[in-house]
This record gives C-alpha cells, structure tokens and sequence, in this order.
C-alpha cells in the first residue's frame, strides 16, 4: 500500500547511507534545489499555510461536526510529477491526516489532470476512492501558475447530512453504499470560478438540512482560494523549484525520522487482536481486527489477514483509513512529535485482503463508523508492541465512541436534532508513562472540542442528569486508567434514536506494563413508567435494583437484574431493535469503558490510592483488591479521616501475586 | 498620575507628573508583593497623585501554580465533574501524543479535588423550569461535609442557574447558616452566561481571588495611604479597563490578569493621537510575543480568557494571542539537521548565554549581539553586561553542519520568520487585512526584530512609539473606568422576541447604573453575542440599538449581525436566521490619561541629525556592511533615516534594515516604511 501513499522518491536514505542532516551543501542543493535553509524556511511556511486555512473555517462552519469534532482537515499536495506528495496537512481531525494525499490523487487521476482548468473545484465523497464516509465531502483545487498546475489546495469537510436512510447519518443500521448517502465521484464543483449549477442540484435534491450545507460549501471555497493565494505567494517569492523541493525535502526528512524509530525496535513477529461487539444486523457473527506487526530492520509489515470480513452494516472501513490507523498508531508510540507528511509511512507495508471489515469494497461492505474500526486497529497496534517498549508502554482507551444520533417532531411540528452529543461520545484514555488516564476525552484518534451541556439542553428536548465518572471502573496501575463516564439522558419529546456501540463485550482499556484493564460498560434506557422522573424528583437510582426492569440497549448483562457482568452475564445487542422509539420521559444510560492501568498498581504510592478512595474513583473494596490498600473510614462523609491500616496493607502487598 | 504593572520578575512603574513621563523598574518581592509596589511609586513620588492604576499577573500566578486556598464548590448532582472537563479537546500540538494530559484535569492538577465538589439534588430545566426542587436535607448535609473539610470559601455553579437563580440563592443561604461568614460566589450573580464549564470554572476563579485579592487591597490601600497617597485607587481587569478597588473586589475574577492587555490599549490611545486606528500590536519581550488588534481605535476584545490550556474565566478581554518567540527564545537543531528558534525559551534564568549566568544554549538574543544589532556595552542601559565570546561558543556548540555565519544568519532568519508567521496568522483569525494596518512594535526586543518581518506581514508601516520598553505600562494611563453586565437567553431574533430583549436590557441597565459610583459622562453600550442558526460559536460584541427594542430594532440586530459576519468571514448569509445567545451593557466612565509631549522639530533643534556612532553588522546579510547607530533622544519630528541603521535608547535597540526608511513623527514615534511605499 506504500506505493500508493508517496511519490519519486529523490534519495533512498537506505542505499544513501548518509542522514539528511550530513550531507553536503552542494549535495542537498542538488536534491533539494535549494539551500538547506531555505527548504526548512518553506516547510514552516507551507505547515502555516494549511494552518491559516484551518484557522479561517473552523470559526464560520455551520455543521457542528466540524465546529466541536474538527471534522474536516486540509493540505496542500504537489503536482502530477511529483505523485502529489503531501508536505503540510492541518492539525484538524486525525483521522483525515494520513488519507488525504490518497484522496488528492486519486480524485484528480480519475477526472484527468489533463481536463481541469483554472478556477475549477473538483469534490469527491465516495469512502472506496478517498476514505472517510460519505459526509466527508473532499474539496480539490488545481493550482496554476504559469499556465500550469503547481499544486493542489484539499480540504475535507464533513457535511451534516448527505442523504441516505439516517438523517445526520450516523445510524448503525445501515447496510449498503445506497442506505448510507449519495455518493458523488470526482466533479466539478466550481468551474472556472463558477458554480456548476447542476452538482449543487445534485447536493440539495439528495441532502437534508440544505441551509447549513450551502453556507459550509462556499465558506469552504473561500479557504481554498485563501489557501491557493498563500502557495503562489511564495511562489512568486522564491520560485517554483526551490517551493517543490521544499516539500520533497520535508517529506524525506520525517521519513528519516520515523524509520530511525522503527529502526529502534527489535526485529521480530507480533500480534494482537481487538474485537468488535456485532454488526448492525445481530449478534450471531463475531468481529474482529488481528495484527501482526512483522519489523526486520528498518521496514516495518502490518498484516491484518485473519481480520472479520466485512460486516452487513456500516461499522467498516476503508482501506485508506486503514493505513491512516496504522500509520497513526505507530507515529503515537515510537515517534510522537514528528510531523505527519505522505511519507512519513515509507517504510511501513500493509498487507490486507480485500473484503474485511477494515477494506471494505462497495456496494455491500458500508463504510460510516470507520473510526471505531481504526481505533480497535490502533489498540491492536499498541498491545502488539507494547511488550517491546517497556515504560513507553501505553495503555487503552474507552475504544467506542457509542454514537447517539436522536431527532424527531415536537408537539407542535418543529423538528429537532440531536447529533453525537448525548450518547457515550466522551470517555477516558489509558494510562501513560506521563500519568494517570484523563477521565474525560475522546478516541485517541479523534478530537472534539464542545461548548457543554447547556446548548445541547436549550436546542434539543433533553436533559442530561449526569455527566461523571464511574467508580472501579479505571484499569488499576501505579498510574490508574481514566474513570468509565456515565452519562444519563431525560428526554423531553418523543423521539427516534440510534446508538451505536462497539466495544462492550471486551476491555478496550487494556493495561499496559502491568497494568490491569479497565471495565467494560453499558447501554440501558428506563422507560417514562420505569424512571419516573418527576414522581420522584430524583434521577434513576444506581443501585443493582434499578435495573431490573430496564430496557438493556446494549452490554454483557445479567439476563434478570440486568446488570453488568455476573455468570449467567450474556451479550445484549445494540440492534436487536433498529430504531430505539423513547416515549417522552424516557432516560437513557450510557456507561462508558474504563481506560487501562499501566504499571503495577500495588506499587501506587499509598497517599495516591487514598485520594483515590476520597475522590471517589475507587472504592474502600477496590483499593484493597485492585492496589493492597486497606483503608477504614466513610468516604463520603467524612473524606479526610480515611484510615490507613498498615499492617493489612504491608501483609497484602507483600504476598506473592 | 500613577501606573504599576506588577509582573512575574519586574514591577514597572510609570508617572506622569507636569507633562513629563517618568518610569522605574524594580523587582518583584514574591513574599510581599504590595511591598514591591509601594517601594516602586514611592521612587517617582506618591504625594499629590490623583490617581493609581493597578495591573498585576498575582492572580494568574496563583492559579498556573496552583498556590491556592481551599474551596468547596456546589453542583447539580450528577455533574461535579464539570470543571475538570474544560471543553475536551487537546491542542492540536498533542494529537499524535496519548502523553498528552489537560493540565487541570483528574489526572493531573484540579483546581479544587474531587471530594470538596459536592452534588446537589435539584434541577432546573433549559426554560428555566424546576425538574427537582432543591432537596435541602441533602444539602446540608453536603455542605456539612465541606465544614468538616475546613474551606475557607465555597463556590455555588448550578446547571441552568443561568436562566434561574432561585436554587443557587437558597444554597448561598444554607452555606452562610452553616459555615458563617465565608466568602461565597455563585455564578448566576459572578457571570449568568450559558455553557456550564465557562461559567463554573469563572465562578471557582471568583472565589479563589476574593480570597487572593481581599487582605491584598488593604495592605496596599493602607500602605498607599502611609505613604501619603489620598486618590483614587484602580484595578486594570482583563481587557485593561479600570475598576475603583473596591468595586474590583464585588468581581474579582475580572482582575485576575491584567499585564498584556495594557499594552493593547496604549497602542490604541497613541495610535489615536497619530492618526493610526488600524493597529496590530505586538510586544516581544524575552519568552513571547503577545499579539493583538486594534480596528478602528478599539482593541479586539473576546468574551472568554485562558489562564491555560482551555482554563477559561468569562472576563470581557483584548484577545491576546501569546506565541513563543522573544529575545530568549532558544535556538537549537531539529530532527533532520535544521535550525529551529524557539517555542523554548531560556527564561529570565539561565537566560540567554551572553549573560554569562550558565545558560549554554543560544538564544536571539545571543543571535542580535553576534549580528552586530545589540551593543554589549549599553544593552538595558548598562544594567546587564553581555559577553559575545558565550553567545559565539554556544553557536559553536550546536550539533549541525552548518558554518558559524551561516548558523547566526539561519537563526536570526528563522526568529523573524516566527514571529512574521504568527503575527500574519493572528490576522488572519481576527480577520484583518495586514496592508491596511500598522504594526505597533513594542516590548525590550520589539523594535529590534519586528521592522525585519515587514516583508512576511506586508503591514502598512511599523511604529515604535515612545518608551517601548514600558509601553504597556502606559496603558494603564491610557484607559478608561468600564463596568459590565451579561447574561444569556437563547432567542430567535424575530419581531417576536422585542418584549423580551427588552426587559432583558432595561433590566441589566437598571442594575449597572444602581452599582456605578457617582460619575458624569457614563454612556452604555449595548451589544450581543449571535449565531446563524446551526452554528456551535457566537460571534460577540454586535451592536444593539438603544432605547426601547421594537420590531424595528430587532431587524436592525439581525442585520447588523450579518454585517459583522460578513466582515469577519467574507460571506454574507442573509436567508439564514440569527439567534440571539448572550446579551452585554457597558458602561463606560472617563478617566483622566496620559498625554504624550510633543516632539520639537529638526528646525526648532536647529542642528543636523547626527549619528553617534557607527557599527559592522555581520552574517545576516549577504556581506558585512556598516550602519550608522543613533540615539534616540537626539532624534527631533520630521527626521529621516534610511535603512539599514540603528536607533539605541535607554531600555531598547531599534534595527531597520535595507530598503527601509524611518520617520520621526510628532510625538516622537519612528514610523518605519519599506522604499516601495511612500512615506506618511
């Protein structure tokens, strides 16, 4: 799959045993047609140009997508004879990093360079092609000087809806490219600087929610020629060879970098496995992704054979953002800090057949929570070489976003929405070297930023009773997993929802250099005669009994108390009804997974497991299983005359384990 | 008049007595910091002063290093987790880093532990409606446990309190019964704005500075008045206005940052005297560069203010963006080889090498003086003795190919291509075209390196204005007295809405005026925070009418919504609606500021402009050249210089370079043109 990642390339640093940063002045001039200097200058510069677009649109998109979730990236890629290296790409959503360049080339061979004019825009959304899923519409500008393309300005930007069975998309039912949103190949969007009449048609006949989409869609157009206007100016500036080679020579030097970290590792054969809870349709077919890192020298091989086929609804991925979870997973463990360009996966080789549930092919294998397959990937890729990274180990993460996606009618006819703000979106990380799992982020390989609960409140029926981490629920360690979130909807109107997750059946918060995992969680509602909120002016209690008679939506439960775990625990299916109908009154609980430990946990310093236990992240029982520390007093209560009995303590600790 | 501006390492003090500007600089006693400014005024004279403006970075200083009283907080049951939330993303800097931790976050340094945030039973809806009435047996006894932890405040952040304050009132109560006197903040009375992160974390920061800021102002008050002071005594808050102290202390979270927004406004008010209302400031000093806009005289202010990553105060501010690029700014070498400057930087200790106190690392510093910009002999008006010999061995010392020259002229390259970029890029996000605005270069090493970014920025001229080394200082002369009321209701800006808008401002105007201490000449100001319909972020400060809203006056918000929409974004969406989130009256008292004297001309001084000395600048340019070196107080109005040349004056070194022209204005500004571009 390199091949198709990266360009020429100018200097095989295998061969050329001398490092970027040896060679000679007239040598790199030679490479690079341009001082060393001058190429770091350009690199800078080009990194701000992406940076000065991303800045722009983030502060006028409509879709809240992109506003909370940074759902949308740009870059800037080289022309045709250069394969359309990427040097530059924004710091927006991770997930979009390492399939961009693909998406440039891809959409611009298929049209034909030699048919763009300029001032044309040429979008594209169809996840086989580019990655992504089909709200991720790509924006590809030529950029000409001189009467010739010098490069390209893309975006990506995800679309609030683009048709198809869910509106908003985010539904886990559906089964094929046609249930998941049009889908439009490489066309023209803007031709010679006008609008082409016919693809905006298009859009708004087969879209909802059109009023946001045309806003984003022409803010997104003034980036590009924002960003066009950046490229040339340099340009002009410095001329087009020592621009060009400024990007050759920054893809070559963090190339360098990353295969002197692969490098690094010891040669060996390592493989790891995560799994996912069930398709959409039912749970009879288990999924999961197997990864076997091969590293000999400075050539890394992942192979996913042995992966699930791919699943009858639409929690696959393509295989663009396959190799974009691969190549982030390794970036985040050997190599954190290094700037993402199209080559810095060289050196990594990805064998995959085609047809599982990470190279999903069309028009069966449907592709729209291609995150959740990429992170089960990035945590397969961290239990697989985390034995070989010592304290540089890192642990597990909540592994799911349970996507809700909610809307319906008020009393009065007015629509409403409710999109990924609700259901299990937030949740913790695992532990690192650097300390104890933040509580409350998301995904490793996504990002979001979110004004609170307040707007979603006053712009949707619903009431969110709690927002809070978990107690027990962080996989043990001298630094502890992220606490588990449990977040609990009241919802106002009567609605139509879908929930959508993946990870409840095993630990995604594995542990890490000795660390234990963390727990798994849950999905329930209580209906209005079950929760009678207002009759008892109270939320929903957290006592065993609660959940009795609770409608389980998804988890390893008890089939008759209905809670987690136990013997007789079996799986309940997020999809054993298609579409959740909650009656106004309706409470929705979602438990999140708990981030992994890392390190021993009874090597936790005592004073840290006590503040655990006064904080309320771990319980006098927990403290004494989970850590060795046996401690007396009420928590609750009186929080600061917890007792430590050190003699219970010194005999736990010191048996043999 | 008196102004302090109380920073980490330095305390500056400036006077303006009789039309002269005098200033001092002493340093910061940690332990007793009113003592640093009380010794520092008392250098230029207390007696007689009318007037003392107070800006500090105390309260920040608190907080980033978590030197903090213990407070309980009270929250919505289910939510006590709100303030180690923040708005859960990581910068974009940490995206490829599981290391990454939010630094106020459980797993690293909350600002108040999880067992003193205590939830409460009670619910109040987004219509402001009551879901669980407050239980108070449960109350007590939470608070009860607060008592038994021994605060020493308690901050009250309820969900929805915004719309309803009934239960956060009762709560105030119940704490005054049964902890007694202890200071108490709730938030729908300290910022009564939607979104209950913001809200909650400015609260928890009110109740921390009541408890900072209280024994602070009256020390100072009373060690003022010993010393013969008998004005007025004013606090400078977040976007540099003034608030008379004990107003401060009703708010305090406003004055929990004070210094670079005073510089914001010292270049609007002297932008103003020279004709200049279109201003990008930027100040360089020795760890970063603050930027910031001013647009047609008034400084870009925005609504929220981060104390760190994502800790946010509601406090009405100048956007400021700081970006790691000073005078210590580190030069090292990058992964493949490359020069790189900063974000690191030496700080005040090690400091750069030439200091000679055991840094080893070179900074920009090292680079100037190496370059022949900085003189050894006079650099901080002799106060600090610089030795090129360290700033060339730790040029030497860096692990890469290049030659020595070819090192100091990468690195001053690179720093000025740093701090160009981040200025351009704090355009770009304010919206504003650089060729139309003039970039105010201030700050000890301001005028040494920004005329060099010109090219990269395109700004119309540079301008380095009289003292620039405690410029922002005179800011704090350069303000006015403002108070301020907000609060947040989510309305469809249709004819519908003008009843309540309506009583939503009389009332906040009714309210101001009841609190402003007798003073002439307040004017209000009204504005609010909108968005198009769909969108996640507001847009603040859109003027609204005054008087009565009618259905007229709410056509003109939304129109004048879209005005501002289209001016920051290009893009006009007229058939979108606007909804109206947050709504803000301020008012506005005069104060009395400073005034800069005005320069003789070079036909009044009649003499020639001569140049003191005349210097080798080295390996920055394609070959050594010889630059005339001038001192700036012999410099008269309407005298030209052509670049490349220095100015030197007391606390900094001002360098054109080729191509530049540099016109002494009337004030004694040095306005700074390339060739291509006619002179003012």
């Amino acid at each position: 799959m390199t091949t198709l990642l990266e360009g020429p390339v100018p200097i095989d640093t295998f061969t050329q045993p001398t490092k970027i940063r040896d060679l000679s002045d007239a040598v790199f001039a030679d490479l690079y047609s341009g001082d060393r200097f001058t190429a770091s200058l350009l690199n800078k510069r080009l990194t701000f140009a992406v940076e000065h677009i991303a800045t722009a649109f983030v502060r006028q998109a409509f879709s809240p997508i992109v506003a909370q979730w940074y759902d949308f990236s740009c870059c800037i890629a080289a022309p045709p004879e250069m394969d359309y290296m990427v040097s530059a790409v924004s710091d927006s959503l991770l997930s979009f990093v390492g399939t961009m360049p693909d998406a440039v080339r891809s959409t611009v061979t298929e049209y034909g360079v030699e048919n763009l004019r300029d001032g044309d825009v040429l979008i594209n959304n169809d996840a086989y092609r580019i990655g992504g899923h089909v709200n991720d519409l790509g924006f590809i500008k030529p950029v000409f000087h001189e009467g010739r393309i010098v490069a390209f300005i893309a975006m990506r930007v995800h679309q609030l809806d683009i048709g198809g069975v869910t509106p908003g998309g985010f539904g886990a039912m559906k089964r094929n490219a046609y249930e998941n949103g049009l889908v439009i190949p490489p066309t023209l969007l803007f031709s010679e600087g006008k609008p082409v009449r016919s693809t905006f048609s298009l859009i708004f006949e087969n879209t909802r929610f059109g009023a946001v989409l045309a806003p984003d869609l022409f803010s997104a157009y003034a980036q590009l020629r924002f960003g066009e206007r950046l490229f040339l100016d340099n340009v002009v500036e410095y001329g087009l060879n020592t621009v060009h080679g400024s990007m050759r020579y920054a893809c070559d030097a963090n190339a360098e970098v990353m295969r002197e970290a692969i490098q690094e590792l010891p040669d060996g054969d390592y493989t790891a496995t995560a799994s996912l809870d069930a398709d959409g349709i039912d749970d009879t077919e288990d999924y999961g992704v197997v990864v076997t890192v091969r590293k000999r020298g400075f050539k890394i091989e992942v192979d996913l054979t042995g992966t699930s086929r791919q699943a009858r609804t639409c929690m696959n991925a393509s295989f663009t953002d396959t190799k974009n979870a691969i190549g982030c997973a390794l970036s985040m463990l050997i190599a954190p800090g290094v700037q993402f360009t199209s080559a810095n996966w060289r050196d990594i080789d990805v064998v995959c057949p085609p047809g599982t549930m990470v190279s999903a092919l069309p028009p069966d294998g449907a592709v729209m929570f291609y995150w959740e397959s990429g992170n089960a990937i990035l945590g397969a890729i961290f239990k697989a070489l985390n034995p070989l990274l010592g304290e540089r180990a890192m642990a597990g993460d909540v592994g799911s976003t349970n996507a809700h996606n909610g809307g319906g009618l008020l009393p009065d006819g007015t629509p409403w929405a409710c999109i990924a703000q609700v259901g299990g979106e937030q949740g913790p990380w695992g532990a690192t070297k650097a300390g104890d799992g933040d509580s409350y982020g998301v995904e490793l390989i996504l990002n979001c930023k979110s004004p609170g609960l307040e707007p979603v409140e006053a712009g949707a029926p619903v009431t969110v009773l709690a927002n809070e981490a978990v107690i027990d629920t962080g996989g043990p360690g001298y630094h502890r997993g992220g606490a588990a979130l449990r977040r609990e909807s009241y919802w106002l109107a009567d609605g139509q929802h879908y929930i959508s997750p993946y990870r409840t059946k095993a630990p995604s918060g594995f542990g890490a250099y000795g660390g234990g995992d963390g727990a798994v969680g849950a999905i329930w509602s209580f209906p209005p005669e079950v929760a009678r909120i207002r009759e008892r002016s109270a939320p929903v209690p957290l006592d065993s009994s609660a959940y009795r008679d609770s409608v389980p939506i998804a988890g390893v439960l008890d089939p008759d108390a209905k809670t987690l775990g136990g013997s007789n625990a079996t799986y309940f299916h997020y999809g054993a009804v298609p579409v959740w109908d909650f009656p106004a009154g309706t409470v929705m609980r979602v438990v999140t997974n708990g981030g992994g430990g890392w390190g021993d946990p009874f090597t936790r310093e005592v004073e840290r497991v006590v503040a655990d236990v006064r904080n309320g992240y771990v319980s006098l029982e927990g403290a004494a299983r989970d850590y060795g520390v046996v401690i007396t007093g009420d928590p609750h209560f009186d929080p600061e005359n917890l007792q430590i009995d050190e003699t219970a303590t010194h005999e736990l600790r010191s048996r043999p384990r | 008049m008196l102004a302090v501006d109380v920073g980490g390492t330095f305390t500056d003090v400036v006077a303006v007595r009789n039309g002269r500007i005098e200033t001092a600089k002493v340093s910061t006693d940690y332990q007793a910091v009113y003592g640093s400014v009380i010794e520092g005024a008392e250098s230029l004279g207390l007696r007689g002063s009318r007037i003392f403006n107070h800006a500090s970075t105390h309260g920040l200083n608190a907080v980033i290093t978590r030197n903090l009283p213990k407070i309980g907080v009270l929250t919505t049951e289910g939510h006590r987790d709100v303030l180690d939330h923040g708005t859960i993303g990581r910068p974009g800097s940490a995206l490829l880093d599981p290391n990454w931790r939010r630094s106020f976050g459980d797993a690293t340094r909350p600002l108040v532990e999880r067992y003193l945030r205590r939830g409460i039973r009670e619910r109040i809806l987004a219509d402001g409606s009551v879901l669980f009435p407050l239980d108070e047996d449960q109350a007590r006894a939470e608070i009860r446990v607060l008592k038994r932890c021994k605060v020493e405040g308690v901050a009250i952040v309820l969900i929805n309190a915004y719309l309803n304050a009934a239960h956060e009132l009762r709560l105030r109560e119940l704490v005054a019964e049964e902890l007694g006197d202890v200071p108490v903040s709730i938030s729908s009375d300290v910022s009564p704005l939607a979104q209950e992160y913001a809200r909650a974390s400015t609260t928890v920061v009110d109740t921390f500075m009541k408890l900072i800021f209280s024994d602070y102002v009256r020390l100072l008050d009373e060690g003022l008045r010993s010393h013969g002071f008998d004005g007025q005594l004013n606090f400078a808050d977040c976007a540099a206005t003034l608030v008379p102290a004990q107003s401060a202390m009703e708010q305090p979270f406003r004055i929990v940052f004070a210094g670079p927004a005073a510089g914001t406004v010292a270049s609007a008010h002297f932008g103003e005297l020279i004709g200049e209302r279109n201003l990008i400031c930027a100040d360089v000093g020795g760890t970063s560069c603050d930027i910031s806009v001013v647009r047609d005289g008034s400084p870009t202010l925005k609504t929220t203010f981060e104390l760190e990553y994502d800790l946010v105060v509601n406090a009405l501010a100048n956007d400021v963006t700081a970006i790691g690029a000073g005078g210590g700014s580190l030069v090292t070498i990058g992964m493949s080889g490359e020069i790189e400057v900063g974000p690191g930087s030496a700080g005040s200790t090690p400091g750069p090498a030439c200091y000679g106190k055991g840094g080893t690392q070179p900074t920009t510093t090292d680079t100037c003086l190496m370059a022949g910009i900085i003189d050894p002999a006079t650099f901080a008006n002799g106060k600090i003795a610089l030795d090129p010999s360290l700033s060339r061995k730790a040029f030497e010392a860096l692990d890469c190919t290049f030659s020595l020259p070819a090192r100091i002229r990468f690195a001053y390259e690179m720093g000025v291509n740093n701090l160009a970029q981040g200025i351009f890029n704090v355009a770009v996000k304010t919206g504003v075209d650089p060729r139309r605005f003039s970039l105010v270069a201030y700050g000890a090493a301001g005028p040494m390196l920004l005329p060099a970014t010109m090219d990269v920025i395109q700004c119309k001229e540079v301008i380095v204005p009289p003292h620039p080394g405690l410029f922002s200082a005179l800011g704090l002369l350069s303000t006015e007295q403002k108070f301020a009321v907000n609060r947040s209701a989510y309305t469809m800006l249709t004819p519908a809405a003008a009843e309540s808008l309506n009583s939503i401002f009389e009332e906040m105007e009714r309210s101001l005026l009841a609190t402003l201490p007798a003073a002439r000449g307040v004017t209000l100001t009204r504005s609010f925070d909108g968005r198009l319909v769909g969108q996640t972020f507001e847009k603040p400060f859109v003027q609204v009418p005054s008087g009565k809203l009618d259905a007229a006056a709410i056509e003109q918000m939304v129109t004048n919504f879209h005005d501002t929409f289209e001016a920051a974004t290009g893009n006009r969406f007229s058939a979108v609606p606007v909804e109206g989130v947050t709504y803000r009256v301020q008012a506005t008292v005069p104060s009395e500021k400073v005034e800069y004297p005005v320069l003789p001309s070079r036909q009044e001084a009649g003499s020639d402009l001569r140049p003191i000395a005349s210097r080798t600048l080295r390996y920055i340019y394609d070959e050594d050249i010889e630059v005339n070196v001038y001192d700036r107080s012999e410099l008269r109005a309407g005298d030209t210089i052509a670049g490349p040349a220095i100015v030197t004056e007391k606390l900094s070194t001002t360098h054109i370079v080729p191509g530049q022209t540099l016109t002494v204005g009337h004030y004694g500004e040095m306005v700074i043109t390339r060739a291509e571009r006619s002179a003012r």
